[in-house]
């Protein structure tokens, strides 16, 4: 069972569609992921770029139904989270994702902010998930900062932490929405720091990002992303050094001067 | 009558008052949550029909609400209970209260970030477990201020049970007051509110000090 498992694709996303406004008929419709399908396998880095409104981040956030897709299918391990049988909160603890804005909690330290998914949703013993959680925070060279509040960080601090958080969960699958879009430019580079050598330590990552060296450097697969459709996916070899797609080749001559 | 007569007339009645006051917290405090979610609930009709409660419960003086605890249950229904008095007094005050406090909590409710809820969901919260570990406590913290306001007003609105002919300590103090044709038992119930007024800020200031910990 878990060897079949292994070969299938971690998951599989069939004919997704998400419209905007569907439901009210005083605002135009949107059609923001325009049926998309694809397979995301194990170890796979994918990297999502494209430009602002073209469905990136709704298209990430649907994988875990933080949108809730119109139509289409999801399955991940083989199981489709969109059928409302499913429990989806078990889903999400094995669908770690950080967002643009850190989303720590700040009425909790930042050792509290690791240990409270394990310890209250995975049933692990406080000790044990203390003593994982000081493990991530020396990884991310945070340990010292153990008992301080979010507040008392940095922004580049706090996605650090915002990424052990999630990994504290054991996720099969790493989210990144747009990790380093709302940090100060000096701190952009500890956090991609952080993805790169997850993504080295062979974790699943799909990261919605505009930091193309990034996805030039540890990404397996590039998806380009307009109007709600993937009109482009490549090696990063074949992306960026050889782009067939005019459009795609238009927005890399912006983002890449 | 002595000066220590009329105190000791008017500590009994400062303990009914007391007992108004912690009975009413005790119970508004809670229900005010429950009225909060029915107000936010998704479904129009509930929702609807909390917005009317509390609008009565805002919009009409307390002291016609307790009449109408009081005597409701006569007039409506012709039932006649034995010792219903300080049950109507509690059920009157708590149900306003517990009004006032669901719309200071559902403010609190505002100010938290939808990426609160969102960090919670994808860790796999559940909504409960969102609701109580993640936002019920940056809720808190953010409320006291306005929790604060409406208990110090508690305080002075328990003189309002003399509606149903409750002997708290301020019926006294005007009945002492009209007998002895006196001035001091107004002073002592002024004394009386201020003290228990700067007890409850003390008390409250404390709490928030004890939030105070994070930003």
């Amino acid at each position: 069972m878990a060897d079949n498992l292994f070969n299938k694709p971690l998951i599989r996303v069939e004919n997704l569609f998400k419209i905007f406004g569907e439901n009210d008929v005083k605002k135009p419709t949107v059609n923001a992921i325009d049926n998309v399908s694809l397979e995301i396998n194990r170890g796979d880095v994918m990297v999502i770029i494209g430009p602002s409104g073209s469905g990136k981040s709704t298209f990430l956030r649907s994988l875990n139904l933080l949108e809730k897709p119109s139509s289409g299918h999801i399955y991940v391990n083989e199981v489709d989270i969109t059928d409302k049988n499913v429990d989806i909160d078990k889903h999400r603890q094995k669908m770690g994702m950080v967002f643009q804005h850190f989303n720590l909690f700040p009425h909790l330290t930042i050792l509290r902010n690791l240990t409270i998914g394990p310890e209250k949703l995975q049933g692990r013993s406080l000790h044990d998930a203390e003593r994982e959680g000081m493990e991530l925070l020396e990884r991310v060279g945070l340990a010292d900062k153990a008992n301080s509040y979010p507040s008392q960080l940095s922004g580049g601090q706090k996605q650090r932490i915002a990424i052990v958080r999630s990994l504290a969960m054991h996720p099969d699958i790493m989210l990144f929405d747009e990790p380093t879009s709302a940090l100060d430019p000096e701190m952009v580079g500890e956090v991609l720091e952080i993805m790169k050598d997850l993504a080295r330590s062979g974790m699943t990552m799909v990261c919605v990002t505009h930091e193309m060296g990034f996805a030039k450097e540890v990404g397996t697969r590039i998806l380009f992303m307009e109007s709600g459709r993937i009109t482009a996916e490549g090696s990063p070899d074949e992306f960026f050094n050889n782009p067939s797609n005019p459009r795609l080749r238009d927005f890399l001559s912006k983002v890449l001067q | 009558m002595s000066f220590s007569t009329m105190l000791s007339t008017m500590g009994e009645g400062m303990l009914r008052t007391c007992a108004i006051f912690f009975l009413t917290v005790l119970f508004s405090l809670p229900l005010g949550l429950v009225i909060m979610f029915l107000r936010r609930s998704r479904f129009f009709i509930v929702r609807t029909i909390t917005k009317l409660y509390i609008a009565i419960m805002r919009g009409t003086p307390l002291m016609l609400q307790l009449l109408m605890w009081y005597f409701g249950p006569y007039y409506l229904f012709g039932m006649n209970i034995r010792g219903y008095r300080f049950a109507a007094i509690i059920i009157g005050f708590s149900m306003n209260y517990a009004a006032y406090f669901a719309e200071i909590y559902r403010g609190g409710m505002e100010t938290i970030p939808q990426g609160q809820y969102e960090a919670a969901e994808v860790l796999g919260y559940s909504k409960a477990q969102t609701f109580f570990k993640i936002i019920l406590p940056q809720v808190v913290k953010a409320i006291l201020p306005s929790v604060t306001n409406e208990i110090i007003t508690l305080v002075k609105d328990t003189s309002l049970a003399f509606t149903l002919a409750y002997n708290e300590m301020f019926s006294l103090a005007k009945q002492i007051a009209a007998s002895q044709t006196s001035f001091v038992p107004f002073v002592v119930a002024g004394v009386f509110y201020f003290v228990a007024n700067y007890a409850v800020a003390f008390i409250m200031e404390r709490i928030e000090k004890r939030f105070d910990y994070y930003k």
